[in-house]
């Protein structure tokens, strides 16, 4: 360990053997390298029998890259089912060092959830399930929550104070969950999560972040936390959350697929990567001090898209924890750890739109010094997550050129010369190529068919998912459906990466968590040119030949149907039909875990003494006139004066209602307790005709509440 | 329960006018409370004539002054005044009127106080101190670190390709990239349609 790391981490031994791990890193490479070579000179060998052509040393090259990371990915899959079959003994666990451990936590943890523009109810339930959660285990004392919000959207900031100001009376937890709102978000989640870490960084040993739609049970964050302190070489305890409340067919098929395949995945990367993990931005444990000091993100080189701040941090956060000595691990076998999905196609592709951007931009980091191969390796994976389609659509695009040019030009019914396989082994042509699109399908659906069949032979596992028949047939859909999907993800992706490496840098979304599906005018303009380039492609594959087009049928296909396969999985009365009959169903979904049913009875935010969401008195509207909400609000300022200027704007919104303001103008107000308070007093004090309807409704709301109360009472 | 108010007796007429303009103070009044969640009808009829009957008497020294602004006024005050002294606390008047607000919701006045609210001391001690226990902060007590991003270090191909994409002009390329693609696709359109046949 460098001598970055503290004294503490300097003199515990090592939890796994830094020379083994080199060893697993060494079997693990080698295998995804060789059988990428042999496939490789498999196709060169059939190029070369077919007579060179000027697309084949491109197809080569793309082929090579492609299957490396196809065989990358299968392998993990079976590097983890090879673990899952030594067992939970003999696999490396980093959790162990918790296991028989009990008494009070020596240190102080924070659990902090960064928030922008979400439901304020839904993300203050998951918040008391946690609460709940970890008072179950008799050592809440050792926490403290914070809601970082980086909220733009002024009246949600109003409700936001008021769910959490709620949460807070009816859990008995001021002092134990707190709400910071930033006046400015820069440097989005990253900039919440550091702003946190300098203001109270210094008063906890670790946080836990989690992501608005985080929710993680208590017994296993305990358990992450006694971890950190069992091992004080430990930077960073990732766990694999495990997507929940799947309602659209789209969202189903994810979880469904994550978790039936997810677990193989996982022991398969814990495997090699051991200590030098990586970190996915939420859901995961970090020690405070080496991250305070070595994961202030740099700008890179040059402009956004490609340059300035670092969009995915997480990866990067990571990578310089590792590059620092610090350990990062994943606890593959942290249950209680989930989060939600987006709910549609459309949503998950302008989330990756995001993702495709800041992955890009870690190909400047390939070229940091000091990185260890494990991290150089993980940010090589993420860029290929994205990379690896427009070099697929490239692959493509040169295989239809190559096959117009065969049939046009006639070379293909000239007699080809013996390719070395068919020389030396006896393999003709035509099963030479037979062997190797097989091979390259085995390994496309190798995970799939080691998942299925470990679920179907393990009794506890496919009565978990339901039954063997609504297994096979939620695999054999999920397996249809992302045949058609792919292609429409590749495309989609290739478009991204195009508009990326023209300049065009991406905003901060609110991510939409809500199942009412996309209309089929949406999906029309966002899946346009997908299937425009489906519908040119289908025409050229047809002038090349029938055969041809069989082929592509596949591509072709899931290009042309990209609308209708976008809007007709985003409907969640579908995924409730097939919840119905346990297609699709999760074991998480039959029989749900105690932390998402404390999550479904979580109900503190609400309370009709304090609301900000009544009708004429709105988020903002509330927060002037409401006695309570403007406590609340005003509460949470700073003192200030008011200056004249913002005295004449407050007058201003008073006589012509908030409309009146522009935004920023809005913002100031809200900030200054001075402005809120005289507001206040003024839609109460003034007589009807001094001020803008908004407020005298509002004020007159609350008199046709009660009388509608009285009514509502005698009746 | 006594209830303490001036006899019916007591009472004198008033013009049509002097009773809009105290049904519109009556009405501010009974909203306000409405919206402290005060729901017992007949505390809030006795409160509502209480603030009122004070700010009629201030009417006889300043008539000029509408009666519902009159009132609204004794009400906000009578309410800072009462939340002072039970909060026991020195804060400036602005403050004081958040802070005391604050303090009610948060002791669940309207649930478990309402018996309690704007009457004179002794108050019950529980309430007391709950009032007084009761505060909003956004965070615990500072615990300041430090973060500061250390610039990255390239290798020789990382630093070479960092100069090179901070100083070249990106645009006229992808201008060029674009123009050569298009140009491509309509020569391969054009052939497409008419030569190859």
């Amino acid at each position: 360990m460098k001598n970055h790391a503290s004294d503490g981490a300097a003199t515990t031994p090592p939890f796994f053997d830094p020379k083994s791990a080199r060893l697993r890193r060494i079997i693990f490479f080698s295998i995804v390298v060789v059988i990428n070579l042999v496939a490789t000179f498999c196709l060169a060998d059939l190029f070369r029998s077919s007579s060179w052509h000027r697309a084949h040393f491109p197809l080569l090259g793309i082929f090579f890259i492609l299957n490396g990371l196809l065989v990358l990915g299968s392998f993990h899959a079976v590097f983890g089912a090879i673990d899952m079959l030594r067992g939970r003994r003999r696999a490396v666990r980093i959790t162990q060092l918790a296991d028989g451990k009990d008494g009070p936590l020596k240190a102080r943890y924070a659990v902090v959830m960064p928030v922008y523009n979400e439901d304020s109810n839904r993300f203050c339930a998951r918040i008391e399930a946690m609460y709940r959660s970890i008072e179950e285990t008799g050592h809440l004392d050792s926490f403290d929550f914070f809601i970082l919000s980086d909220t733009r959207d002024l009246d949600l900031w109003v409700l936001e104070e008021v769910a959490w100001t709620n949460m807070c009376r009816r859990l008995g937890a001021l002092g134990r969950i707190y709400y910071r709102r930033r006046k400015k978000n820069l440097s989005r989640k990253a900039g919440n999560i550091g702003d946190f870490v300098r203001l109270w960084g210094g008063g906890y040993e670790s946080m836990l972040v989690l992501d608005a739609d985080s929710l993680m049970d208590g017994a296993d964050i305990l358990k992450m936390a006694r971890v950190m302190e069992a091992y004080p070489r430990l930077g960073i305890l990732q766990t694999p959350p495990r997507l929940i409340r799947g309602a659209s067919v789209f969202t189903r098929l994810q979880q469904f697929a994550m978790r039936l395949y997810g677990p193989l995945f996982i022991r398969g990367l814990n495997f090699w990567q051991l200590n030098g993990g990586s970190y996915w931005g939420h859901n995961a444990l970090i020690r405070i001090k080496p991250f305070s000091e070595f994961c202030e993100l740099p700008a890179l080189p040059g402009r956004e898209p490609f340059g300035g701040k670092i969009l995915s941090h997480d990866f990067v956060e990571a990578a310089l924890m590792v590059s620092q000595g610090w350990e990062v691990w994943l606890a593959w076998d942290i249950e209680g750890t989930y989060e939600e999905a987006p709910p549609t196609l459309v949503d998950h592709l302008k989330r990756d739109r995001r993702w495709c951007q800041g992955n890009l931009q870690h190909l400047w980091l390939i070229f940091a010094r000091k990185l260890p191969g494990t991290v150089r390796m993980h940010l090589f994976m993420g860029i290929m997550a994205y990379l690896g389609s427009p070099l697929w659509f490239l692959f493509l695009l040169l295989g239809t050129w190559l096959a117009w040019d065969f049939t046009a030009s006639g070379l293909s019914s000239l007699p080809a010369p013996p390719s070395l396989l068919e020389r030396f082994v006896g393999i003709t042509g035509h099963a030479h190529g037979l062997i190797l699109i097989s091979g390259v399908f085995i390994l496309l659906f190798l995970p799939k068919i080691l998942a299925i069949t470990a679920a179907l032979f393990t009794p506890r596992v496919r009565k978990s998912f339901g039954g063997a028949l609504p297994l096979i047939a939620g695999t054999t859909l999920e397996s249809f459906v992302s045949l058609l999907l792919a292609p429409c993800m590749m495309a989609a992706h290739t478009f991204m990466v195009l508009s990326i490496v023209c300049g065009r840098a991406v905003g901060w979304g609110s991510q939409n968590r809500e199942t009412d599906g996309t209309a089929w005018a949406d999906a029309a303009r966002f899946h346009a040119l997908p299937t425009l380039l489906g519908i040119v492609w289908t025409f050229v594959a047809l002038e090349v030949g029938v055969v041809f087009t069989a082929w592509m049928s596949p591509i072709l296909l899931g290009l042309l149907l990209g609308i209708p396969v976008s809007v007709l999985t985003s409907r969640s009365r579908y995924g409730k039909a097939l919840a119905k009959h346990k297609v699709l169903a999760t074991p998480e979904e039959l029989r749900l875990p105690h932390i998402l049913r404390l999550a479904d009875n979580a109900t503190s935010s609400i309370d009709p003494a304090l609301e900000a969401s009544v009708d004429g008195r709105y988020g903002i509207v509330a927060a002037v006139v409401d006695p309570y909400v403007n406590g609340v609000h005003v509460s949470l300022l700073e003192g200030a004066k008011l200056a004249e200027e913002y005295r004449i704007l407050a007058e201003k919104c008073l006589s012509g209602g908030p409309a009146a303001l522009s935004s920023e103008e809005l913002t100031e107000i809200l900030y200054l307790a001075p402005a809120m308070l005289m507001m206040h007093r003024a839609v109460w004090l003034r007589p009807v005709d001094g001020i803008h309807s908004t407020w005298t409704n509002a004020v007159e709301s609350y008199r046709r509440r009660s009388t509608a109360t009285l009514l509502a009472a005698e009746a | 329960m006594v209830l303490s108010h001036p006899p019916l007796a007591s009472l004198q007429p008033l013009t049509e006018s002097e009773l809009d303009e105290w049904e519109e103070a009556y009405a501010a009044v009974e909203a306000y409370l409405q919206a402290l969640r005060v729901r017992n009808r007949l505390l809030v009829a006795e409160l509502v004539r209480g603030i009122l009957w004070r700010a009629s008497a201030r009417r006889a020294a300043e008539p000029e002054m509408p009666a519902r602004l009159l009132a609204m006024e004794e009400a906000l005050k009578e309410i800072a005044d009462w939340t002072q002294q039970v909060l026991d606390e020195p804060l400036d008047e602005g403050r004081l009127a958040a802070r005391g607000r604050l303090a009610l919701l948060l002791t669940d006045m309207p649930g478990k106080w309402q018996g309690v609210f704007l009457t004179p001391a002794p108050w019950p001690e529980e309430f007391q101190a709950a009032m007084r226990r009761c505060y909003l902060t956004a965070g615990p007590h500072f615990a300041e670190l430090t973060m500061e991003a250390k610039p990255l270090e390239f290798n020789a191909i990382g630093a070479g390709a960092a100069q090179w994409w901070e100083t070249m002009n990106r645009r006229p390329i992808v201008f060029k990239m674009f123009g050569s693609v298009l140009l491509l696709l309509i020569i391969a359109s054009f052939w497409f349609i008419f030569f190859n046949r």
